[in-house]
């Protein structure tokens, strides 16, 4: 069996067409991340690419300026919640989802994913309407909602995918050896799907860090997640510390997608 | 240690009947296997039994007592799955102390338990692996001893040999049969391998499409089987339409086939106009001279298979028997020859069973 994936991974070179396109493909995808990690670092006080000389002074400004430290401290905070939040959920939906068989199954899948697929204006506005109604509109806690209906798909596609992997009889051995359903759950499901679980806490944190329309739209009175935040600082300053932060975001997800590359090769452990 | 009794037991998925009715008895001790073809309801029967699955109708009594409102983790039954089913994130000694430390025993005494089962089933030293760092046949004895280590009530297996190649096979179904003969459990053990069943058995149940075909010793099944569908899957058999049958006695009779008349046993209640069938086991048939015999044929094929020579005779009324001779007997194709049988293996039953 490893001589044909090794038969496979040693094909040909791919054509060089081929191959330029991936470097043109790379080089779209990467500029811009290159750009504002570059310029971060300038030492002139305006954004530009490449930059002048090196310094570090725009993320000294970054930390010393307050409504974007708020913004940060928020969008942590409301990450952090909105990934145990919607974990938790998803586990219980995922395993919902096993037991519904048949046609009823592909219509919950659906129904689980469908922030996903309704345009996030749309969701915006509806829970904006919604949370009036329930007298917490422009509150902490109607943001906090938002994020986690909007993220709940990325945990819930993960926690799932993982879910499935987990063969119904070892549910039905560990029942013969006398254990309770909470006791299965706790030994043998909640460890098995872990890497998942975890998985999906990233995604749903990188998601919600990253949200922008329908912070927008439900933001709180007298705060700011780290996008508005940027954006409203952009709208006045032109400087370098939009870069700055927007670095520090960056960092923040490739930290987030090499927990996740990690947790895949333990999930394939398995 | 239990006698388990089922009683008509009942299973509909949807609109399909998978079990119409399976009524079997072990007694103390005993282990009956369910053998059968590939979709006749073994496992669903098994699954009734562990709690995993609930009948639609029927009951199932262990010591006397309906147990079908206890639910799996309160049965006591200790199960071994096909795949196996081990916990892939705990190691040997773990999975096999997962039901121990699940009645917060005190941990010395779990470590003991373990370490003696583990010596019974001879994984000494594998303690601390993973299931996926261990062979298969060390898997299926994992499995195993995770059952047995909880002294269950009863022990249901499912095909627990079939994902192991020959060899191990062997070595794993004396392993099971030891261990269940020493320890005087009860149980069950699903199979469609008819000479595991043969060998292993106390009891054995054919099922047939939802239904137990028919439930006997090993040895009752394979001489004297209730209908050509139990004989047909319980080894090798040549069957022979009868023109004629006189009913001598009970359970005797007097049949005419190809050219002679016969007097043997065979199913009780057969009539002279029940379709019947004769059954001939390769070890009733004997090659022999052609005056000293009971059927005269034309060979039509032989081949050495070294313990054995098989071959196979056409009957002048087309019926074909198949049997071993000696396998330096001078046999060709082509060769007129003479069959003699042995009266007490030949059996009359009726194409199906009423
Ligand atoms: N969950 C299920 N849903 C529908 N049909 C099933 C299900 N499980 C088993 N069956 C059907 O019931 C019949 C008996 O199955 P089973 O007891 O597994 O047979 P086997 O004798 O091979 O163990 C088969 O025809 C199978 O297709
Ligand atoms: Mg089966």
């Amino acid at each position: 069996m490893s001589d044909a994936t090794s038969t496979f991974s040693y094909q040909r070179p791919v054509g060089l067409t081929f191959g330029v396109l991936i470097v043109v493909l790379y080089v779209f995808l990467m500029a811009p991340l290159v750009m504002i990690i570059g310029a971060s670092f300038t030492e002139s006080l305006m954004i530009e690419f490449p930059p002048k000389g090196l310094s570090m002074q725009w993320y000294v400004e970054f930390f010393n300026r307050q409504d974007l430290v708020d913004g940060l401290l928020m969008s942590l905070r409301i990450g952090a919640i909105t990934a145990i939040v919607t974990t938790a959920v998803a586990v219980m939906a995922a395993m919902a989802g096993q037991v519904i068989s048949g046609r009823l199954s592909g219509w919950f899948q659906l129904g689980m994913t469908l922030p996903l697929l309704v345009p996030e204006l749309l969701t915006a506005v509806g829970l904006l309407f919604f949370l009036y109604k329930i007298e917490l509109g422009r509150t902490v806690i109607g943001l906090q909602m938002g994020h986690i209906l909007m993220s709940f798909p990325y945990a819930y596609v993960s926690i799932a995918a993982a879910l499935r992997q987990v063969p119904g009889s070892l549910e039905e051995a560990s029942a013969s050896l006398g254990a309770t359903g909470w006791q299965t759950f706790r030994l043998v499901i909640l460890p098995l799907i872990m890497p998942g679980l975890a998985m999906g806490a990233i995604f749903a944190f990188i998601n919600s860090f990253d949200l922008y329309t329908i912070s927008l739209l439900l933001k709180p009175l007298g705060g700011n997640t780290l996008p508005l935040a940027l954006f409203d600082f952009l709208t006045y300053e032109f400087k370098p510390t939009a870069a700055a932060a927007a670095t520090l975001s960056i960092l923040l997800s490739i930290g987030g997608v090499a927990l996740v590359q990690k947790l895949v090769g333990l999930q394939r452990a398995f | 240690m239990a006698t388990v009794e089922v009683r008509d037991l009942r299973k509909r998925y949807q609109d399909f009947l998978a079990l119409d009715g399976v009524s079997l008895r072990a007694e103390t001790g005993q282990l009956v296997t369910l053998l059968g073809p590939s979709g006749c309801g073994k496992s669903t029967t098994l699954r009734c039994l562990a709690g995993f699955l609930e009948p639609n109708g029927g009951d199932i009594l262990v010591e006397g007592e309906s147990i079908l409102s206890t639910p799996a983790n309160r049965r006591g039954f200790g199960v071994v799955f096909q795949n196996y089913a081990l916990f892939p994130h705990m190691t040997v000694a773990e999975n096999i102390g997962y039901g121990l430390k699940l009645q917060k025993l005190p941990k010395g005494e779990i470590e003991t338990r373990v370490y003696d089962v583990m010596k019974l089933v001879r994984l000494d030293g594998l303690g601390d692996r993973l299931p996926r760092e261990i062979s298969g046949g060390q898997q299926q004895r994992v499995a195993l001893a995770r059952a047995l280590v909880l002294k269950p009530r009863l022990l249901l297996l499912d095909e627990p040999l079939a994902n192991l190649d020959a060899r191990l096979r062997d070595e794993v179904r004396w392993l099971i049969r030891d261990l269940q003969q020493q320890s005087g459990i009860t149980a069950f053990y699903v199979t469609h391998d008819q000479s595991e069943a043969m060998a292993m058995s106390d009891m054995v149940a054919v099922m047939k499409a939802g239904r137990v075909a028919q439930f006997a010793t090993p040895r009752e099944i394979y001489q004297k089987p209730v209908e050509r569908y139990v004989a047909d899957f319980t080894g090798e058999a040549n069957f022979l339409s009868c023109d004629e049958v006189a009913v001598t006695g009970e359970g005797r009779y007097s049949i005419a086939v190809a050219g002679t008349t016969l007097d043997l046993g065979g199913v009780a209640g057969i009539t002279s106009d029940t379709p019947v069938e004769l059954l001939l086991r390769p070890e009733a048939l004997r090659l022999t001279s052609v005056d000293e015999a009971t059927f005269r044929g034309t060979v039509t094929k032989s081949a050495f298979l070294g313990a054995a020579l098989h071959c196979e005779i056409t009957l002048p009324g087309g019926g074909v028997l198949k049997l071993s001779a000696e396998p330096n007997a001078n046999v060709r194709t082509g060769d007129e020859v003479g069959i003699a049988i042995d009266h007490s293996h030949a059996w009359l039953m009726p194409e199906v069973a009423p």
